[in-house]
């Protein structure tokens, strides 16, 4: 039975949202489908008081594959050492569903959904939950671990690894201040205020806003840009660029990662100045943000040929890079 | 705009830890934008035993701008203009950073008073004597600190004004009243 000539159950109450696009059929002339999915699946609260109709899977479903034998379910219940799904609740009580509760159409474990409860902490009913209740994660302290679905509980524990780094970077950060307005910079009053300002090339602390409002701040007669504004307050290195971040870091390579990131997401907003074409940018290939004409295509480096023997090219930001500028 | 929390935040800092170091930094007004700052001569130098006053001026782009320090004592100096007292120092021109402060600024000029550059000199003249005649130097620096840089302490002023031939309860009151200042309460003994 194809679903376009079922009749769609939201339809018949004028409540469906899909419309046209909807696959069931909006003619009320075509049967409904009086099936409760809920039992099919082996867990229908409603009992005998359920408005669908309590029948067995036929035969001309897909996958998954059925089977009227409640053993089976047993089975491969028994053989997930890690479920504590109960299955008492939907298909123990056999004078809710009669006669037919000895011919469970059974789904493969992975499809049952988790207890809500327990994926939002704990499921306060414990061994008495009808539902399945996942696995405990080491890292966020919730039974969210589908004990079936692999690929969900890999993302989930990736998630929250990354989640957990996060915090515990925003935990180390805590406690730094920026070395210009002296405070903690992440205590400042507006969310906007309360991010660090990178530089490249040394480790030194400062608030973003700081550290952007002394790299543009008018030189006080004498100061040369160079050496003094767009050198660190603190080291006096001298870096090229800020880079803005939530968090502090405890290693380079969290450092670079900060940088990388940052510079990915520049590179995929366009250059104002470029203007798909239409402008020059004063940064040239050196740009951080993206060169692309209006067909998508990619700005061509152009390569500077240096007057040298070789005649090898070279780019001004390389040969720039060379220079031990101090 | 001037970051004002943060110069609260420097004169707290200089409040907690101002025994070591002997820098203090006081505001003039209410107004945070002028200060005092108090530097002990280095020892070791012809400023020792002195107390030298440095006035400052926060400019409008405090910290992004380096504050305006001049001191207020005289000082014999080949980097400090012994007429206007105007420091000739790096850090407080084109070498400023906003990661220094009050203090670390302070600090700077104290090492500046031990550490005298006569190549790049303020006033010619004292420069000039430091290269050629450094002994008669070190001995006018030394009397400019007697003269000006030093407060002697109650008791010295007392004594001085009573073998002066005033009566010591008459000394007392006047320089009470004249809040310490040994010539101003001369001139109210003389006068009455």
């Amino acid at each position: 039975m194809s679903s376009d000539r079922i009749l769609c159950k939201f339809f018949v109450h004028g409540s469906c949202l899909k419309g046209d696009n909807c696959g069931f059929s909006h003619d009320s002339k075509d049967p409904p489908n009086n099936v409760c999915t809920f039992y099919q699946k082996g867990m229908c609260f409603y009992g005998s008081r359920c408005r669908y109709d309590h029948v067995r899977a036929s035969s001309d479903l897909p996958t998954p594959p059925l089977t009227s034998d409640s053993e089976s379910l047993d089975r491969s219940l028994s053989t997930a050492p890690s479920m504590s799904f109960q299955r008492q609740g939907y298909d123990g009580d056999g004078n809710n569903h009669g006669d037919k509760s000895s011919s469970v159409y059974c789904v493969h474990p992975r499809e049952y959904p988790l207890c809500s409860f327990a994926a939002a902490g704990d499921c306060p009913r414990g061994n008495q939950c009808p539902h399945m209740h996942g696995d405990l994660c080491a890292t966020c302290g919730k039974k969210c671990l589908h004990p079936f679905r692999p690929e969900e509980r890999e993302e989930h524990t990736k998630e929250c690894e990354k989640k957990q780094k996060h915090i515990e970077a925003l935990k180390q950060s805590q406690d730094i201040e920026c070395s210009v307005c002296l405070d903690r910079i992440l205590s400042k009053a507006t969310p906007g205020e309360r991010k660090f300002g990178l530089l490249t090339e040394c480790d030194h602390p400062f608030c973003i806003q700081c550290i952007r409002n002394w790299r543009s701040s008018a030189p006080v007669s004498g100061m040369d840009v160079n050496s003094t504004l767009r050198a660190c307050p603190i080291c006096r290195k001298l870096s090229y660029f800020v880079v803005p971040s939530v968090v502090w870091y405890s290693t380079p390579e969290e450092k670079k990662e900060i940088i990388d990131i940052y510079k990915a997401k520049l590179r995929s907003i366009d250059c104002k100045h470029f203007n798909f074409g239409n402008g020059s940018c004063p940064f040239g290939a050196s740009c951080f943000y993206k060169h692309a004409y209006p067909d998508g295509h990619l700005e061509e480096v152009v390569l500077r040929h240096l007057g040298s023997q070789e005649g090898d090219s070279i780019r001004l930001s390389e040969l720039l890079g060379g220079l031990q500028i101090f | 705009m001037i970051d004002f929390s943060r110069i609260q935040k420097e004169l707290q800092d200089c409040g907690r830890d101002n025994d070591s170091s002997g820098i203090r930094v006081s505001p003039k007004a209410d107004d945070l934008t002028r200060l005092t700052g108090t530097i002990p001569g280095p020892i070791g130098t012809p400023y020792e035993g002195g107390t030298f006053q440095i006035d400052i001026t926060m400019p409008e782009g405090y910290p992004f701008e380096p504050p305006k320090m001049q001191f207020s004592t005289k000082v014999w100096h080949p980097n400090i203009s012994s007429q206007s007292g105007a420091i000739c120092l790096d850090i407080l021109k084109d070498q400023w950073s906003p990661a220094l402060t009050l203090k670390t600024a302070l600090v700077s000029i104290q090492a500046l008073l031990s550490a005298p550059e006569p190549k790049d000199p303020q006033d010619a003249v004292v420069a000039e004597q430091y290269m050629k005649n450094y002994q008669v130097f070190v001995s006018t620096a030394r009397y400019w600190t007697e003269s000006f840089a030093k407060k002697s302490s109650l008791e010295e002023k007392v004594k001085k004004l009573v073998e002066m031939g005033f009566g010591e309860a008459q000394v007392r009151s006047a320089i009470e009243s004249s809040g310490g200042d040994e010539n101003l309460a001369l001139e109210k003994l003389c006068s009455g």
